[in-house]
């Protein structure tokens, strides 16, 4: 049977709805992390609504129409092919965020599960799998990235599976740690005594401990997800053309940047204000699961 | 290493008036003002002041270069540096013909197989020795000889023997009639060394207009007027190639005075030149190209039907003006080009610009349910733009185009441009169209890309090649367009343009379709007023 002291800790780690609330509150407390927020929230919305907010398809091309700047007509002016740039950037942000959204979410699943893994099991296991990581993590992201790319060639999945590559190291280092640090804990300690199969100790016993740090790692990492997509698109290398990319638009419109600046400044303004925002969203949400965690 | 190398080599061989176009990564510095004045305090403008009733000295723009030796250099910028440094036997003009260089005169015998060729008096290089006709002999063995591996083995490969004739008469002689031997002749790398030279890699030992004055890499490359030079010396005092690995910032000098002369403009670059005030901009038709070409081999393109329906489904007046901006010339499915105008010809008709019957021809040929295809190009020079517009165009008579842009060291790789089935492959401009015809329209060329044979074809090019009688070769050249454009692999949409800009005092300059072979030796700049 369980103690009671034990099962107390286990329901606190189980029935985590009043704490996420209080998370929210903090996290719209401070006008940084609101604002970031605000900024992620926005381009979500665009991402969802985009088809209906967008005046044309993204890859219309109206030759007469080139080269336009920015007025009632076109929003944002158009570009060297006669493309709306408003409605490129509006449909663009559903490629940006569902790619860096997907591989992160890739990342953190893998990264997860072998960190979870990895830190419980300790011993030989622990050790092949995390400097297999570290010789990964030794490299930029980006040159490992390309290294990838390179060899399997650009495409939408290939990016996806980059993306999950390059995270996965960190978030599996994060997760492990925070397992070394709980591990010895005595709800463990019960759980494991009790004969709970190895796959609940992990992800009904482990995992709650790992959430705070998981989530903030996790907004980071989506963070750095964006700019990688980006970059990507704008070296070549991540989502083809005619694909409103933001970075391949980037990279487009700075052939032409004499001509039709403003074919650049848009995308990369939204690039930035992405970024920026989910960095502010990140911060806060490590502050205020800080002050949650405090608190309790 | 060595694949990498590989890879890329058939490209380099091509032509680098493409690669000179190339819009290199980078961060360029923010535009000044547009009509801001040339700077006067740069020490080149102090000098240009100075000078004793000189042309000044001319800054000129260029990617940096890699090589120096004449027989490995590509690169405009290479080209050029060396076409002022050296002399070549024969060279050619900005109307494409032949002018005489270090060979003053010539003879060709009846048979068209023995050329005979007079050099001028009184030509020293830079390191005080006279030519002697040994120079040129040594210079061409070494180009031809089979074991130095040299790029120009196989255009040599015809010479038969290549003698002293004279005391300034050299002869050569060639196993069969060539009609464009004086244009091989005049070919990049055939500059005239001095015999044995072992250097030319780290050396500039040439007989040319300039002599180096010093080569900082990737900085300068400092030359001063040969006072020597057998034709008189150059109009200019000196001539700096100033080296920017960025297009973008080498407009922005030229803007800002830092440069006298930019021979590698893009066209929204040049766009951006055209109304400053102080800079004179000059356009040059060039025979480089865009060919989108379908494999004959195997489907959907063994039945010619596709092709001709992709002809027809390609609106390419709203592509030059998309992609092109206007610039250049409209293709005609042909590598002969308006640049040739003994060969160009417009006889045939080009397939109408039919969304409809293109539609229906793809359905003769039984893709009357839709056509799939996979469109692969190098990700630079506009080529992404125009399979962007090509894939909505074509999109209208139902084909589906999946667009892939890759690195030019993916496209021109192995499994790259010669097996992909649809794809879009930059040609560099050549000063005559045989070339084109024997290395990627002959069956079983070396970059047939497109894997076609069609005997007429052969025949046709087999005659161009030979025949001595320009009207003959003219014919033959007009047949060759109408199978193309009938029945051939290649949609041309434009012929690219060579596009410069220099200080509006420049005086006597005449830009040619591959940039580095202009002639900077009659040009100055006139007395700032």
């Amino acid at each position: 049977m369980v103690t009671p002291e034990l099962s107390s800790d286990v329901v606190a780690q189980a029935e985590p709805e009043p704490r996420l609330r209080g998370v929210f509150r903090r996290l719209f407390a401070r006008a940084s992390s609101a604002i970031g927020t605000g900024v992620f929230l926005t381009f979500v919305l665009l991402a969802v609504v985009g088809p209906w907010v967008a005046p044309y398809e993204a890859n219309q091309q109206i030759a007469a129409e080139a080269r336009q700047p920015p007025s009632a007509r076109h929003l944002f002016g158009t570009d060297t092919l006669g493309r709306d740039v408003f409605s490129r950037v509006v449909l663009g942000s559903r490629d940006v965020l569902s790619l860096a959204g997907l591989g992160t979410l890739l990342a953190v699943a893998a990264g997860t599960a072998i960190g979870l893994l990895s830190g419980y099991l300790g011993g030989w296991a622990d050790e092949v799998i995390m400097r297999l990581f570290d010789s990964l993590l030794a490299l930029p992201a980006m040159l490992l990235a390309l290294l990838f790319l390179g060899s399997i060639g650009p495409s939408r999945p290939s990016v996806l599976l980059v993306i999950a590559l390059v995270y996965t190291p960190i978030v599996a280092r994060v997760v492990r740690s925070v397992v070394l640090s709980v591990k010895g804990k005595g709800f463990v300690e019960a759980a494991r005594l009790q004969g709970e199969p190895l796959g609940h100790i992990l992800f009904a016993e482990l995992l709650p401990s790992a959430m705070p740090a998981l989530a903030v790692e996790a907004a980071l990492r989506f963070s750095y997800a964006i700019f990688l997509v980006a970059s990507l698109g704008f070296l070549g290398l991540g989502v083809q053309p005619p694909s409103p990319d933001w970075g391949l638009m980037v990279k487009e419109a700075r052939a032409a940047v004499s001509q039709t600046p403003w074919a650049l400044y848009y995308p990369a303004g939204a690039i930035a204000a992405l970024v920026v925002g989910v960095n502010l969203m990140a911060d806060g949400l490590k502050r205020a699961l800080r002050s949650t965690a405090e608190l309790r | 290493m060595t694949t990498t190398h590989r890879m890329t080599r058939p490209w380099r061989a091509l032509g680098w008036v493409l690669a000179g176009l190339v819009v290199l990564a980078g961060c360029a510095p923010p535009a000044p003002d547009a009509g801001t004045p040339p700077a006067i305090d740069t020490p080149a403008a102090t000098d240009r002041a100075t000078a004793p009733a000189g042309g000044g000295t001319l800054r000129v723009s260029a990617f940096p270069i890699s090589q120096i030796d004449p027989a490995f250099i590509s690169s405009d910028a290479e080209v050029l540096i060396a076409n002022h440094v050296y002399d070549y036997l024969v060279d050619i003009d900005a109307e494409n013909n032949i002018a005489p260089r270090l060979a003053t005169e010539w003879t060709v015998s009846e048979d068209g197989r023995v050329y005979v060729f007079t050099l001028a008096e009184g030509v020293l290089f830079h390191d005080g020795t006279p030519l002697s006709p040994e120079d040129v002999v040594w210079t061409f063995d070494r180009l031809r000889d089979p074991a130095g591996g040299l790029p120009t083995v196989d255009l040599y490969a015809g010479i038969e023997a290549i003698e002293v004739t004279g005391e300034r008469e050299v002869t050569f002689t060639l196993a069969e009639s060539n009609p464009f031997f004086l244009y091989d002749l005049s070919d990049n790398h055939a500059l005239i060394l001095r015999e044995g030279t072992t250097d030319a890699a780290s050396v500039f030992n040439g007989t040319g207009p300039f002599t180096v004055v010093e080569y900082m890499p990737e900085d300068r490359l400092v030359m001063r007027a040969n006072p020597d030079y057998f034709g008189g010396p150059p109009a200019l005092d000196g001539l700096e190639i100033i080296f920017f690995s960025d297009q973008t910032a080498a407009a922005d000098a030229l803007r800002g005075g830092q440069i006298d002369l930019d021979m590698d403009l893009s066209t929204p670059l040049y766009e951006s030149l055209r109304e400053v005030e102080g800079i004179t901009t000059v356009e040059a038709a060039t025979n480089a190209f865009a060919a989108v070409r379908l494999r004959m081999d195997r489907e959907p393109g063994s039945d010619p039907r596709v092709m001709q329906a992709l002809k027809m489904a390609t609106d390419r007046e709203a592509i030059f003006q998309l992609v092109q901006q206007g610039y250049g010339a409209i293709g005609r499915d042909s590598p002969i080009g308006p640049v040739y105008a003994e060969a160009y010809s417009e006889d045939t008709p080009l397939p109408p610009y039919d969304v409809e019957a293109a539609r229906a021809l793809l359905a003769e040929a039984g893709y009357g349910d839709g056509l799939s295809l996979d469109l692969h190009l190098p990700n630079t020079l506009g080529f992404p733009d125009l399979a962007v517009v090509l894939k909505e165009q074509w999109a209208m008579a139902g084909v589906d185009v999946e667009v892939l842009a890759e690195p030019e060291s993916v496209y021109y790789g192995e499994d790259g441009w010669l097996e992909v089935n649809l794809g879009i492959t930059g040609w560099g401009h050549r000063p005559y169209p045989q070339f084109y015809l024997e290395v990627m329209l002959a069956c079983g060329a070396i970059w047939n890309e497109a894997h076609w044979r069609d005997e007429e074809l052969d025949a046709l090019i087999d005659i161009a090649g030979t025949t001595l009688d320009d009207a003959e070769r003219a014919e033959a050249y007009r047949e060759v367009q109408r199978i193309l454009i009938e029945r051939g692999p290649l949609l041309v949409p434009y012929f690219f343009p060579r596009l410069a800009a220099h200080r509006e005092d420049l005086v006597g300059f005449a830009l040619k379709p591959f940039s580095g072979r202009t002639d900077l030796r009659g040009v100055s700049l006139a007395a700032a007023p």
